[in-house]
């Protein structure tokens, strides 16, 4: 057509989409088939977390923040228990760190393993998809024999953990890592030679060392391109001194590069379990907790599986938290999505997508409201 | 390591802030003026010191009349925290998404909750609130009191 402008052809995706089983709303600006720019709107389960906390006390918060992710809820109550323990000066004696560390790797395992196989499904590889999520059974049931739940584990306490791990307990784990051991080597072996598999992955979704850099990039993401971030390295928290792990790092940034990356980074939470179960600490459990924590301000940072989770916490001194800010690592890897995307094929953002094991209940955190005539109620 | 980066990262802001405490052992907090956010991120950016890992925002209630936000940039285990105080009356910040175009999501956040404007922020629009959520209703001010759930229906 003579004279007319170039228009843009703008694709929404979400918030219910084929690609994916949780909700978000995705705008991509297409050109033929190629993306030109992509926007994101959250908030679909949100449920209002953050401002609930400041309603509870202290203890009661942490059983509300644990539910934020279903995959990393260990992580979520860790970070805020360690956090709170800081403001209180009152540490968690060693048995129970070297717990909660385990506790950590194991939700690492299963939640990497999660995402191998999500992401196998969207390159179309239904069959490993299947082995991956059978196999995962392994960490589940290890879980719940351990604590009674798969998810939501609530092991934490202000102050330590409930569950001891018991000799016999130790033994199912370790029987549990050497299968799973020999299951991600196959994993490994798939995903470096299969050559469809290749096809989907390598080379889709790069991000340069300096991009990673320039956009925030945490967790597998930023180490599959390069970048050293790994707060278990660079700031260890719990035992994770004396229980260290050796950081992965990747040099491609494609989607490849974070398959082999998030499977190598497994081998070494097997590693670090396993020391960590020769070298258990003795001692309790448990220590006296005091109710109202003295006015402060604190920052808690650990590795959860998907990249460095934040905390800032705030205390007045009295039994509730007078603010609980959570920055959760898919919200900080959803902007290598949106620049990410933009010169790809509008096919290959699933992929993309994926690529970062985006989180959606740990973005959304806040408030639903259903409105209904004349009355508004927020839950 | 971790002195040595707080004190590259001190540095770089100097004389960009208006006071500064220490927290806690790896962490500094720069009191600053909304006008010294940009070149006071703006040089933390362009060192290439750490990232900026979340915008806090704090209301410290209406009898303050204060709202505060906390931009953390950490690197390695350092965390640097320049915080701005705003009237709660009338809360505007710069932008840093010139510098730092990921802080996008984070002030959309900041703005939707706390009401805060955002100033040259390319994106204002809402990014977890629903559309039909009240004009000027920011629901993580303290007086924003979260509505008693609706009752059980009785046995």
């Amino acid at each position: 057509m003579p004279g007319t402008q170039k228009e843009k052809f703008i694709i929404p995706i979400g918030p219910q989409h084929p690609a994916l089983k949780e909700p978000a709303h995705f705008e991509f600006t297409v050109d033929g088939e190629t993306v030109t720019s992509a926007s994101v709107r959250f908030g679909y389960v949100h449920r209002g977390i953050e401002k609930g906390a400041e309603n509870r006390n202290w203890t009661q918060a942490m059983y509300l923040l644990e539910r934020i992710c279903g995959i990393c809820s260990h992580a979520h109550s860790t970070a805020y228990a360690i956090g709170v323990e800081k403001l209180a000066g009152v540490p968690a004696p060693p048995r129970a760190q070297a717990i909660r560390q385990i506790l950590l790797e194991l939700e690492r395992l299963h939640s990497h393993m999660l995402w191998v196989g999500v992401a196998a499904h969207e390159a179309g590889f239904e069959t490993l998809f299947m082995y991956s999520w059978r196999d995962r059974e392994t960490v589940m049931d290890i879980l719940e024999s351990f604590s009674g739940n798969r998810v939501n584990y609530s092991a934490n306490l202000l102050g330590g953990v409930k569950y001891d791990l018991g000799p016999a307990q130790a033994d199912s784990i370790k029987r549990g890592l050497d299968f799973l051991e020999e299951r991600l080597h196959y994993y490994m072996k798939i995903v470096n030679n299969d050559e469809s598999f290749l096809r989907r992955t390598r080379g889709v979704g790069t991000m340069t060392t300096a991009e990673a850099e320039q956009l925030g990039a945490i967790g597998p993401v930023a180490r599959a391109s390069g970048v050293a971030r790994d707060l278990r390295v660079d700031a260890p928290y719990l035992l994770y001194e004396q229980f260290p792990v050796t950081i992965v790092l990747g040099s491609t940034g494609d989607l490849h590069t974070r398959f082999v990356v998030r499977i190598q980074e497994l081998f070494e939470s097997v590693r670090v379990i396993r020391n960590l179960l020769a070298g258990l600490p003795e001692g309790e459990l448990t220590v006296r907790f005091p109710r109202r924590i003295p006015e402060g301000e604190t920052i808690s940072r650990i590795e959860a599986p998907r990249g460095g989770l934040f905390y800032f916490i705030k205390s007045g001194g009295g039994e509730n938290p007078i603010r609980v800010k959570v920055r959760t690592p898919s919200l900080r890897n959803f902007m290598s999505v949106l620049v990410g995307s933009v010169g790809h094929q509008l096919a290959d953002v699933p992929m993309i997508l994926s690529g970062i094991d985006p989180c959606f209940s740990c973005n959304d955190r806040m408030i639903v409201v259903r409105r209904q005539p004349g009355k508004e109620s927020v839950s | 390591m971790t002195d040595t980066l707080l004190a590259q990262g001190l540095r770089l802001v100097e004389g960009k802030f208006v006071s500064q405490t220490a927290p806690e052992a790896n962490r500094i907090d720069l009191v600053i003026e909304p006008a010294q956010l940009t070149a006071c991120a703006g040089a933390l950016a362009a060192a290439r010191w750490g990232y900026l890992s979340a915008i806090t925002g704090l209301d410290h209630g209406a009898e303050a009349g204060k709202l505060e936000a906390l931009y953390h940039f950490c690197n390695k285990a350092a965390v640097i925290t320049l915080r701005v105080t705003m009237p709660r009356d009338n809360p505007v910040v710069p932008s840093v998404c010139a510098i730092i175009p990921s802080a996008t999501l984070f002030e959309r956040e900041l703005m939707e909750m706390f009401g805060v404007v955002c100033e040259g922020t390319p994106d204002p629009r809402r990014l977890f609130l629903p559309d039909e959520w009240p004009e000027g209703t920011y629901p993580l001010r303290k007086d924003f009191i979260v509505p008693a759930p609706p009752a059980a229906p009785e046995e």
